[in-house]
């Protein structure tokens, strides 16, 4: 059986779906957003990197977890109400 | 061409580079250029296009190609054995006016064979701000002498009433003709050594190396970007002025053997100069792509051929005159290169064979803050703070970030030891040292950024004042990658002495914030400054805990960012206290699953 097609450290395509590397679990289909149902842990930067991140920008430090296993799939800061980015690999 | 001639030239190349770069520091005097290794040096087919990428700042290598094409059109059939051009104009070729390239031609037996060129930040360049940096200008007109090409050097005489010119429009002119004596020495030493490779190998099959370097350079790309998967990837950067904040943002699509930097959807072009001109950010996208992708690769006209920038005219990216852009080399530039950091990293990282290639962000905010006014032998001193040069590596998949590590785009760069400043300026520094908590957490570590406070010493004027493009303390800009978070913000302060006093070293961070424009550092006030740390690589949960304890017997992490990011207690001692490390562990995945899946 051949290794699973790799997407990112933390994902891997898996049967036409994106996957979580360290557990398996399957989150979407590879040309969907699997940042939509991924777990979002999104807070201030400050709150979330601690003393040396606190500033007055209100920039949001976003977590991605796996829903499965917990791990941090992805990270991203962003401003309030700015799209996900999005990293897309071809393996078509 | 057989391989050891090929391979003797190519070696050659290197080394006529090097002895060009030791010439260029010998000569100057300028702090920016010896401890900060503000420079680069290239050599150029005849045609303008990269024959051999030097060292120093990389972003470079591309718009000094333009600036010789740009000079081969202005002075087509007036280009003479001898001759050195100027050019600094950002809307022509280069990145920021006080950037000045010096560009010769190399003749060999009456035929024009190759060019070099290279660039210091000079002294001054007449700007509104003394430094060249000039946040105070609204407009490529007050951002000092511009040209977009002019002969300085006449078939090995020097054009005296145009030097005297520029000359006579800058601050401290003795100190800027030491920078132009140096940039002409070190493009005498290549054209010199060129001129001895043509007479050994002869100029044909010198050039025919060249073409087959540049041949050899594109193939090998095209052929590492096939290893690569397809696909793209998308960074943004937030850069703050003054309290308005612009966005670069980039999608970099890889397909086949080719890559495309497209910048659409970043901010219009800024009123302030934090902007760059389209070559400035083609070359801001190149130099992470030649270390990153092409580490192994020589750098040359033939890595430029796969990729392809797409970067709307008016954009912070690709401004139209007269926009200011002196500030832009630690602005857009450096924002379009963190970018392409970014998105090459992820790139690399998607790659289970280039995994170990891929980093997370680099130093990704300089702060430029150039100190000026009278010194304690009385004269006149202008000066950057080189520690912006220190920087900070990003984390990999497989080690951490050096602390105090660097930047990608400048392999060389360096800071001035802190008595080299005090004797140049009346200053005494109160500390320099690694920053705790400013790497960017994860699995492994983003490298420490450090701080430094300095107050007035010995200043015949009770101090100086100085110029600060400080950008970058409201959004932090070393990405993290995999899971990593970025490196911690950058941080400027005005303490104010009270009541006669001396500031306390310790009190120095918690002064007024100051990011932009002219300011006094006078009497017993401190100016305290905090720099980024690199991103980190992957979940802080998943990090060696007798790592996190080392750091913080280190003193790069503290305890409460041990146990709160990392999920790390440690005793009183510091001893790592492995069984409530698992359960605080447990208990931080299992409340991540208590989130709300959106």
């Amino acid at each position: 059986m051949s290794p699973p097609r790799s997407i990112s450290p933390t994902l891997v395509l898996s049967a036409g779906k994106t996957a979580c590397r360290a557990c398996g679990h399957e989150l979407a289909p590879v040309e969907a957003s699997w940042k939509d149902v991924a777990v979002l842990d999104e807070r201030p930067l400050g709150e979330g990197g601690g003393p040396m991140f606190r500033t007055d920008g209100g920039v949001l430090l976003r977590r991605f977890y796996c829903p499965s296993c917990g791990t941090t799939l992805d990270t991203e800061t962003a401003l309030p109400g700015e799209p996900f980015l999005v990293d897309r690999v071809d393996w078509s | 061409m057989d391989p050891m001639t090929f391979s003797i030239i190519r070696h050659r190349l290197f080394r006529i580079i090097d002895e060009a770069v030791i010439t260029l520091k010998h000569v100057s005097g300028s702090a920016i250029t010896n401890e900060g290794h503000d420079l680069m040096v290239s050599l150029y087919r005849a045609d303008g296009s990269l024959l051999m990428g030097g060292v120093g700042f990389l972003h470079h290598l591309t718009s000094a190609a333009e600036a010789c094409k740009s000079i081969i059109r202005r002075f087509e059939g007036r280009i003479r054995e001898g001759d050195v051009f100027l050019l600094n104009d950002p809307y022509t070729a280069a990145l920021h006016t006080s950037d000045i390239y010096l560009v010769a031609p190399i003749h060999f037996e009456g035929e024009l064979i190759a060019w070099s060129a290279c660039f210091v930040h000079v002294y001054d360049i007449g700007a509104m701000n003394p430094g060249g940096f000039s946040p105070q200008s609204a407009d490529i007109f007050t951002e000092g002498f511009s040209s977009p090409g002019i002969r300085i050097v006449d078939q090995g005489e020097m054009v005296q009433d145009v030097v005297d010119t520029l000359l006579n429009m800058v601050r401290s002119p003795e100190m800027v003709m030491l920078d132009l004596r140096s940039m002409i020495a070190c493009n005498n030493v290549a054209r010199e050594r060129m001129q001895a490779l043509a007479a050994k190998y002869g100029a044909k099959t010198v050039d025919a190396a060249g073409s087959e370097l540049i041949a050899q350079s594109e193939t090998l790309l095209r052929a590492r970007l096939k290893e690569l998967p397809d696909g793209s990837w998308q960074s943004r950067q937030y850069l703050d002025v003054n309290g308005e904040t612009a966005t670069v943002r980039l999608t970099m699509t890889k397909s086949g053997d080719r890559l495309v930097f497209d910048f659409t959807g970043s901010s219009e072009q800024s009123r302030h100069a934090i902007n760059c001109t389209k070559w400035a950010s083609l070359g801001g996208l190149f130099a992470p792509l030649f270390p990153l992708l092409c580490y192994d690769i020589t750098w040359n006209e033939g890595v430029i051929r796969p990729v392809e920038m797409v970067a709307p005219e008016g954009a912070i990216v690709n401004c139209t005159r007269p926009a200011p852009v002196s500030v832009a080399t630690v602005a857009a530039i450096q924002s379009v290169n963190n970018a392409a950091c970014a998105t090459i990293g992820k790139m690399l990282a998607a790659s289970d064979r280039y995994r170990e290639q891929a980093t997370s962000v680099w130093h990704a905010n300089h702060f430029a803050i150039f100190k000026f006014g009278r010194n304690q032998k009385g004269g006149q001193s202008i000066g950057i703070f080189t520690e912006t040069f220190a920087g900070a590596g990003g984390a990999r998949s497989f080690a951490d970030g050096v602390d105090i590590g660097g930047e990608i785009p400048n392999p060389i760069s360096r800071m001035a030891n802190v008595e080299t400043v005090e004797a140049n300026f009346p200053i005494r520094y109160l500390f320099r040292r690694r920053m705790k908590d400013s790497g960017g957490p994860g699995l492994w570590r983003g490298g420490s950024g450090g701080e430094l406070a300095v107050v007035p010493h010995k200043a015949p004027d009770g101090g100086i004042h100085y110029v600060i493009s400080g950008k970058g303390d409201r959004h932090p800009m070393s990405d993290g990658l995999a899971g990593g978070f970025p490196g911690a913000p950058n941080k400027y302060a005005w303490a104010k002495a009270r009541n006669g006093g001396d500031v306390e070293a310790a009190d120095t961070a918690d002064g007024d914030a100051v990011s932009w424009g002219v300011f006094p550092l006078m009497g017993k006030d401190a100016l305290y400054v905090r720099w980024n740390g690199g991103g980190g690589y992957g979940d802080p949960l998943d990090r060696d805990p007798e790592r996190v304890a080392a750091d913080v017997a280190g003193d790069l992490v503290s305890v409460e960012a041990a146990r709160d990011i990392y999920g790390v207690i440690l005793g009183p001692d510091g001893e790592l206290d492995v069984p409530a490390t698992q359960d605080l562990r447990a208990i931080s995945r299992a409340a991540r699953l208590e989130r709300v899946v959106q």
